[in-house]
């Protein structure tokens, strides 16, 4: 123990400098893994198709996971981001449908989605920074009210997106799949947002509430605009889910928000605040996404694809915490 | 001329009053040391003028204008910058992202301007680039500095705001000579441009060194300013102890004297550690042995480090005659050692439950119970809470309903089921309140009779000299000097405490 070779040493240190920088090393790690798994059970699952296809059924928990990792920065939680996914989905299917679903009574209707997902944030903020409630149990709450608003619009699931909208987010421009201009959008965002004070404040809050405001730093304020950010996010989330499903269902995002969370814990992200990265929580949304095919692609029977994709993402988790703990030594 | 003025201002929390009567004055241009024992108030009155603790009562002046200082932010409005004794610092930032945290530097409104951050910051590291150490750098993240970097980047953050009003509160604790050298020659070049300083520390030599005037403030009341070029730290001690020079308080029975007629129950010697090195010393039992000296100089890191949380790195202890080697809490009970710590909430009390499961987990510990009996375990745990006086309603009430000074009571009496050899005592009464107090020196008094040896670790000078048959005074570390019989008085607790170390 006492003569352990410096070479080893060497080497874990800059490992550890290099997760330093690049905490959704693991992450993207991991990601390449499964997908030369899933290229070794259906080599077809390599191909542009199948990819387009991938990337368009999670950009939404994609953009989920970017949300919550705004809220997880300032060491809060939104439990709420599927709610309010549910609802700005209802929202825009139901305006469309009344604005008759030409090209501008699209555009109208998800600029009313961002009010509504902006608001929804807002709501959140208020109860958890303003009124200091628990953010666990106050959004938990606050989802269930969102989800009641949901159920008023849309009482039941089916009603059809115009099909200017979903023939969008399917279709291709100039050879290349729309949501891969989706995407680049994402990218040229995220590393604007990266940029912003906000996040930088976000991430202060995060390490430390007191030594945060012993700075001068508006920590309530700076609290309410990382909810402002996610309830935005969980609304072009919203948009992406109505086009992959090209329908409106009061209850879709439910069964996302804890997806959204785990996705953040993957990509490196400190559940406790102050530390991690959007990137790695766009990429361990991929990972979930890639774990739910490969389950497929592995032939599973499918009762037991619940059982599976739940060991994998236990297993994903503890290689990712692993790998974390070896580069932070 | 006056650049800030307190005048009458006072903070309380809860029943505990933290400054009772704060008054200072300083002027544009002077460095203002304010010196004063632990608890008496420093920190609070700086906290008021920082605006991170808003007074209950008195008056801030800046330029003979009163102002009400509502927020940190308002402070650093009103031109006041601070360093804060422990540190405000984001772990996971960078350097230059932390200092300049309060007022990041915008482009555009909404983004941060990268190279303006970088470039502001690079010039104030600047400052100390020959003493800092090649790794602090305007991108290092916090997490991986040393601890006197960080207090560095601290005192960088206080500067960068480039306040007329400067405060440090103890700023120099982590660093070493050529440091505070340069930090001092700072000082005095912000002094010239005609800035107000006010600056914290426990250390004479430094306060010699750079005060222009001090104020010595005592038990939150503030007893008066002089130049330092006519004071000396003599004198400064004597206004610091004031008139309570008499030592122990009539109304308590002087200590025992037992002390040379026990046996030798504890040697410890050449104890290092974290926080500590070398550090050698001995109780008898039926005597109180107490740990003096300033705040955090390694006290409570002996103590916890006999109790074995963390161990000691190196050193020999010896219980009774016999060796002894604590690698776990649960060793040091096996072995009789008993610790009761002043932090209740994190080392004491098992929050939400009763009363009764409060005080039994030693016993069924050292008895390895595995089922709980409650009738039979109240029957044990009744006499030892009678024996400190505890007030509760029941046994089966959560430990939450009973006051601070009872749930310590509670904790305490969690050792007297099963008595221990040595009980440690790591300022057992921080934060209760006095009859609380006098009910538990009556009781350790009563044990050290019985024949316990007793260490007591405590930030309150009065309830060592009141109480310990021995003080061992701590600087930087280690015992600086040992006081016993007619020594102990509150002046050569200072003394020893405040040397230069």
């Amino acid at each position: 123990m006492a003569n352990a070779s410096p070479v080893t040493m060497g080497n874990q240190s800059r490992f550890g400098a290099l997760l330093g920088r690049f905490p959704f090393l693991p992450a993207l790690i991991i990601l390449i893994v499964l997908l030369v798994l899933n290229g070794l059970f259906e080599p077809n699952s390599l191909s542009f198709r199948s990819l387009t296809g991938l990337v368009r059924t999670y950009m939404a928990l994609m953009l989920l996971a970017v949300a919550q990792t705004y809220v997880v920065y300032a060491a809060d939680i939104d439990l709420s981001v599927g709610a309010i996914a549910s609802l700005v989905n209802v929202t825009i299917i139901v305006l469309m449908q009344h604005l008759g679903g030409g090209g501008l009574s699209v555009m109208a209707a998800l600029g009313v989605g961002v009010l509504v997902g902006l608001a929804c944030g807002l709501v959140n903020g208020l109860v958890v920074a303003a009124l200091r409630l628990q953010a666990i149990v106050a959004t938990f709450a606050t989802s269930i009210f969102f989800t009641g608003l949901a159920l008023t619009i849309l009482p039941v699931a089916g009603m059809p997106a115009p099909a200017a909208f979903w023939r969008t987010y399917g279709g291709s421009f100039l050879g290349i799949p729309f949501v891969f201009y989706c995407a680049a959008g994402l990218a040229i965002l995220l590393y604007l947002l990266a940029r912003s004070r906000l996040a930088t404040q976000l991430l202060a809050v995060g390490d430390g509430q007191q030594a945060a405001f012993q700075s001068g730093l508006p920590v309530t304020a700076i609290r309410i605009g990382g909810y402002a950010l996610c309830g935005v996010f969980a609304a072009l989330a919203a948009f992406c889910i109505t086009g992959d499903t090209a329908s409106g269902d009061p209850l879709v995002g439910a069964k996302m928000t804890l997806f959204s969370v785990a996705a953040v814990v993957l990509g490196g992200s400190a559940l406790s605040g102050g530390f991690g990265t959007v990137v790695g929580s766009v990429i361990a949304a991929l990972i979930i996404g890639l774990i739910n095919a490969l389950v497929f692609f592995a032939g599973t029977p499918s009762h037991w694809q619940n059982f599976v994709q739940g060991l994998a993402i236990l297993a994903a988790l503890m290689v990712g915490i692993l790998v974390s703990r070896r580069g932070r030594r | 001329m006056t650049k800030l003025k307190l005048s009458g201002v006072s903070k309380a929390y809860g029943a505990t009053m933290a400054l009772r009567r704060g008054d200072l004055e300083i002027e544009a241009g002077e460095v203002h040391v304010l010196i004063g024992a632990n608890g008496s108030g420093k920190s609070t009155l700086c906290k008021i003028v920082a605006g991170s603790v808003r007074p209950d009562h008195g008056e801030v002046l800046i330029d003979d204008t009163p102002v009400t200082v509502s927020g940190p932010r308002a402070a650093q409005a009103l031109g006041i910058g601070i360093f804060y004794q422990e540190l405000s610092l984001a772990e996971h930032r960078s350097v230059a992202e932390n200092i300049l945290m309060p007022d990041l530097p915008r482009e555009g409104g909404v983004f941060i301007d990268r190279q303006a951050l970088v470039e502001k910051a690079a010039r104030v590291i600047a400052l100390f680039s020959k003493v800092a150490g090649a790794e602090l750098t305007a991108e290092t993240p916090i997490g991986r500095l040393r601890a006197d970097q960080r207090q560095l980047v601290e005192i960088m953050k206080a500067l960068a705001s480039e306040a007329p009003v400067l405060i440090f509160d103890e700023p120099t604790s982590a660093l070493d000579r050529a440091q505070v050298d340069r930090f001092f020659e700072i000082l005095r070049d912000l002094k010239s441009e005609g800035r107000s300083i006010v600056f914290i520390s426990h250390r004479m030599d430094e306060i010699f060194a750079i005060g222009d005037r001090v104020t010595v403030i005592r038990d939150g009341e503030t007893v008066g300013t002089a130049k330092i070029a006519d004071t000396s730290p003599e004198k400064v001690i004597r206004m610091m102890v004031g008139e309570q020079e008499g030592l122990a308080a009539p109304q308590s029975a002087p200590p025992a004297t037992a002390a040379a007629a026990g046996s030798v129950a504890l040697v410890v010697a050449g104890f290092s550690g974290q926080g500590f090195s070398d550090v050698s010393f001995d109780v008898a039992r039926g005597e109180i042995l107490g740990f003096g000296g300033l705040h955090g100089q390694g006290q409570s890191a002996v103590l916890r480090a006999l109790f074995g949380a963390p161990p000691a790195l190196s050193g020999s202890v010896a219980l009774g005659g016999a060796a002894l080697r604590t690698t776990s809490p649960r060793g040091a009970i096996a072995s009789g050692l008993a610790y009761v710590s002043g932090d209740r909430g994190r080392d004491g009390v098992i929050s939400g439950r009763p009363i009764l499961e409060n005080v039994t987990p030693i016993h069924a510990l050292r008895n390895r119970l595995w089922l709980a009996r409650p009738g039979q375990l109240a029957q044990k745990a009744l006499p030892a809470l009678k024996a400190l006086n505890t007030k509760f309603a029941g046994l089966s009430h959560s430990i939450g309903s009973l006051s601070g000074g009872n749930q310590q009571k509670v904790v305490i009496a969690r050792w007297l089921i099963d008595r221990p050899d040595v009980l440690l005592l790591d300022d057992p009464t921080k934060g209760i309140d006095l009859s609380a107090k006098a009910d538990l020196f009556a009781l350790i008094r009563k044990l050290a009779e019985d024949g316990l040896a007793i260490i007591l670790y405590s930030s309150e000078d009065a309830e060592l000299l009141n109480n310990a048959d021995r003080i061992l005074v701590f600087n930087g570390g280690s015992v600086s000097r040992e006081l016993g019989g007619a020594d102990r008085t509150r002046y050569n607790l200072y003394h020893a405490a405040y040397e230069a170390a």
